[in-house]
């Protein structure tokens, strides 16, 4: 009986732990590109999302300029790669949405600005950052979290997150 | 010839999505990083004081290093001396120094600079490293995009050097010039995008000005271009090239242009 309490309880730290380690990724990435309209140019941002070995799938909306990623599970991808991805294709991202594991946004790298208070185990966010929001919205955003000093000093490694649902 | 200007400027103030891939004034923006653009470009230049045509080849490479900075290489054929003959090469590099984007929109700038070989004669007093002159061209280049329009400007001075080994650059022209364009383009089709397999149709107006710093001589040119994009990877443009004014002497200053050109995207994957 002890034997199999311990059993359970180590299988339940790996199941634990293996768990958080495939919740640390993002499954989804909803980018909206800016300062193009012509199919070409939504093209080579297709092309460098498609040379990521994580991504599954690219769809695209061409009158939008919107591209759905859908992510291999498991992978260790942040929000800067899709950013990086973007703007080598000659472009800036105006939104970017990301659907994560509702623990993950609770820790670093994510920093929460703005809760909705709800907590589904698939949560989407926006991320707020300098780069992941056209330059006028960005102008906005500082103004509403100039209190927030991890905001203000534009990081690139933590990335602050609006819950959406 | 005017009614044909006036007809394809009305069609680009027609609502629409606009393009800024032109076909003779590049654009502040760059070929996206990492990857590589070949193309060759082919001119039909009518000779005025001569029977015949001026015919050039230019193949070209074009390649994104990061997302700033853009080198073009380039070599110049043309049947100047009866058979076809390679004369000469051009090096081109342009760099994004600003950019704002918005949605569906952007105004960005570049400085871009060109030096060029020729063996060729020299044998107008319009000065052209494109396939004529040897030397050098530096300027910049603004272009923005207003919700359906794109329109482009550049400015550029252009010094013509010694055609090496055999012609000399004439003591008695101007070897400097400044160089203008202004440019409008716009999506013509598809109306609404569904694919990336769709065939993009695209109609552009180029104008092309120069002035011979020396002397004040100077020529304007009218450039209407239709484009083709297969695939959102392949390009075919033609185009006409008109003088509008000239007050320089120009040996072949009308003619048609071809270009098909090809992208490769993402080279290291």
């Amino acid at each position: 009986m002890k034997f199999f309490n311990i059993t359970y309880i180590v299988l339940g730290v790996i199941a634990i732990f293996s768990s958080n380690k495939v919740n640390a990724q993002i499954s989804k990435a909803e980018i909206r590109a800016t300062g193009l309209t012509c199919s070409m140019c939504s093209n080579a941002i297709n092309k460098q999302l498609k040379s990521l070995p994580e991504v599954v799938n690219v769809e695209t909306d061409l009158n939008t300029n919107t591209f759905v990623v859908s992510l291999a599970e498991g992978n260790a991808l942040t929000p800067l790669i899709f950013k990086q991805k973007v703007e080598k294709a000659g472009f800036f991202i105006g939104s970017l949405i990301v659907t994560v594991d509702s623990e993950t946004v609770m820790k670093n790298p994510y920093i929460i600005v703005k809760d909705s208070g709800n907590k589904p185990k698939q949560i989407q966010v926006q991320v707020l950052d300098k780069g992941f929001v056209t330059e006028k919205e960005f102008k906005k955003l500082v103004k509403s979290y100039k209190s927030v000093a991890t905001f203000i000093s534009n990081n690139e490694d933590d990335f602050h997150v609006k819950i959406l649902n | 010839m005017r009614k044909l200007v006036v007809l394809i400027t009305l069609l680009f103030f027609q609502k629409g999505i606009s393009q800024e891939l032109f076909l003779v004034t590049d654009p502040a923006s760059n070929v996206p990083a990492n990857s590589l653009s070949v193309n060759v470009l082919q001119l039909l230049f009518k000779e005025k004081f001569k029977a015949g045509y001026n015919y050039h080849v230019m193949p070209e490479a074009t390649y994104g290093l990061n997302k700033n900075l853009m080198f073009r290489i380039t070599a110049f054929v043309s049947n100047r001396n009866a058979s076809l003959v390679t004369e000469g090469g051009s090096f081109y590099t342009k760099y994004r120094f600003y950019t704002s984007d918005d949605l569906n929109s952007h105004f960005r700038l570049a400085a871009f600079g060109r030096y060029s070989f020729n063996n060729s004669d020299i044998h107008q007093e319009q000065i052209e490293i494109m396939g004529h002159n040897s030397g050098f061209e530096t300027g910049i280049v603004a272009t923005k995009l207003i919700k359906k329009l794109a329109i482009s400007t550049s400015i550029s001075f252009e010094k013509a050097i010694d055609n090496k080994p055999n012609y000399p650059f004439p003591d008695n022209l101007g070897d400097n010039a400044t160089n203008y364009t202004l440019s409008f383009g716009k999506l013509m089709y598809p109306k609404k995008y569904t694919s990336f397999k769709q065939t993009n149709i695209n109609l552009m107006l180029e104008f092309v000005g120069q002035t011979i710093n020396e002397n004040g001589k100077s020529y304007l040119d009218v450039l209407p271009v239709i484009q083709f994009i297969f695939n959102s990877q392949a390009r075919l443009d033609l185009g006409y090239r008109r003088e509008v004014f000239s007050s320089m002497f120009r040996t072949a200053p009308n003619g048609v242009y071809f270009n098909l050109y090809y992208t490769f995207f993402d080279l290291k994957s």
